[in-house]
């Protein structure tokens, strides 16, 4: 039995934009929780060129979550496993929500469980209009176990994500909207589209220093003590308007030479 | 600045109308002024104006490249968050442009109180820099992550009835009932506020009769 992350994972790169494609269709399930190995996302976004990462699914569907049948058998073996495997993924989530640059899911019909969790990990959920989302985890006796029973919360409220996490309701996309599970509903099965389309007009137009140091200072906002981040505020503000100075200067400069 | 008490309510009146930008000038009697209220006792709450028809547009751009410094903007940062952490209720009654600098010392008060003619916003990213003073937490927080990030790194700016229904302001009124309303409400609150009950007050405190959403 190996444990593996999925090695069929795609990754590539768009006019500064990464796009990780999960798979294989139609499930794309999640084999292990850190379903790429952690050191080999971190070794994807130390790109410093990057503006921003879009997660999609291949084909149809985001994706139905964890393998569940893999999870167990690999138990069978060794049953603590479970632990390191839970604490990677958890881990791999928490390095994609403290990037500095923006990510977005973009989500196609089926994101159930793990990949519900992952979605919840990003800055903005995208989800086209025949998306359905849920944590189908209670059904099996087990929980959502890489944050999404707090990340959910977060964003819904605790009402709804009751009847979710405790009741494993499933949304359809109007309803997630509704009550901010989702930030924006693309047409039918075209939330890729719509996610690029938001992308580029956040951060097309900007340098990238201004995407990470405004991303950074987020996080700061979040992680840190409040006098502490905002010293870090300070910081990353000088950094922006030492070079916007010196552009602006340079621009005069060309100015009167031509 | 101007600043002046009626009743026990400190009216504090930002700038130099027309635009009532932020200068250094204004960041350093700003200091200087809630130092004072810091302790002064006697207030009851405080209401936070522009002179004029706006709010302020916030910092004068020119000015803050010429001279940033860490520990200048730091300073002023931390001035707003003193603010922010006063025990009275602080209310921003914004009209007309709220923009930058001026809408991150808006969201450290405790309360919006918008005119229908206001237009809000933090577009520092159009120019190449980013919100300083607390806006981006403050934004985040009360817009959502999803939200926040999306408007701050295009530089968005909003109309009253889009900040309400974003959760970035508490109320909006016509503009000539606007610091009217904004008294009244400071004249209800209680003194000593109990912060989790924010949405509470809005609603049994801020009249009703002329509030537009």
């Amino acid at each position: 039995m190996t444990l593996e992350p999925n090695g069929d994972i795609q990754y590539e790169v768009r006019e500064s934009i990464a796009i990780l494609t999960l798979s294989p269709p139609p499930g794309n399930y999640l084999k292990v929780p850190a379903f790429v190995a952690v050191s080999q996302f971190r070794e994807w976004m130390s790109d410093e060129r990057l503006k921003g990462l879009i997660i999609r699914g291949a084909g149809r569907n985001f994706s139905a979550g964890g393998d569940l049948p893999h999870l167990f058998a690999a138990m069978e073996e060794d049953d603590s496993a479970i632990e390191t495997l839970m604490a990677e993924g958890g881990e791999l989530l928490s390095i994609l929500e403290s990037l500095e640059i923006p990510v977005i899911a973009a989500i196609n019909r089926v994101c159930f469980g793990g990949a519900l969790e992952l979605a919840l990990a990003c800055h903005i959920r995208v989800a086209s209009e025949n998306a359905l989302l849920a944590f189908p985890e209670v059904n099996g006796n087990l929980m959502p176990g890489m944050g999404g029973t707090f990340r959910l919360p977060a964003v819904t409220g605790l009402f709804h994500s009751a009847g979710m996490i405790l009741g494993g309701d499933t949304m359809n996309a109007a309803a997630a909207k509704e009550v901010g599970l989702i930030d924006h509903i693309a047409p039918r099965d075209e939330a890729f589209d719509y996610a690029w389309n938001l992308m580029v007009k956040m951060t097309g137009d900007r340098p990238v220093k201004v995407i990470r140091n405004i991303m950074s200072a987020l996080r700061n906002s979040l992680c840190l003590a409040p006098d502490e981040a905002l010293k870090q505020e300070s910081r990353l503000f000088c950094e922006l308007a030492w070079i916007e100075s010196v552009r602006r200067k340079q621009e005069d400069g060309d100015a009167v030479g031509s | 600045m101007q600043w002046a008490v009626e009743e026990r309510i400190g009216w504090f009146m930002i700038g130099e109308p027309p635009a009532n930008a932020m200068t250094m000038e204004f960041f350093s009697a700003f200091g200087q002024w809630i130092d004072r209220v810091s302790a002064d006792p006697s207030l009851k709450a405080v209401i936070i104006v522009g002179n004029g028809r706006h709010f302020s547009s916030g910092a004068d751009l020119q000015e803050l490249l010429e001279n940033s410094s860490e520990n200048l903007l730091l300073e002023n940062s931390l001035n707003f968050a003193r603010l922010g952490r006063l025990k009275i209720p602080v209310i921003a009654a914004i009209r007309g442009v709220c923009l930058g600098s001026a809408f991150e010392l808006a969201l450290w008060c405790h309360f919006r109180i918008c005119a229908e003619d206001a237009v809000l916003g933090l577009p520092e990213a159009s120019y190449n820099l980013m919100p300083g003073l607390g806006g981006i937490g403050h934004m985040t927080a009360l817009a959502g992550k999803a939200r926040g990030v999306e408007l701050i790194l295009r530089g968005a700016t909003f109309l009253p009835a889009e900040a309400f229904e974003m959760d970035l302001v508490d109320a909006v009124v016509p503009k000539k009932d606007l610091c009217r309303l904004a008294s009244d409400f400071a004249k209800a609150l209680p003194e000593n506020m109990i912060p989790g009950y924010r949405k509470l007050y809005i609603k049994k405190y801020l009249s009703k009769q002329n509030v537009v959403e």
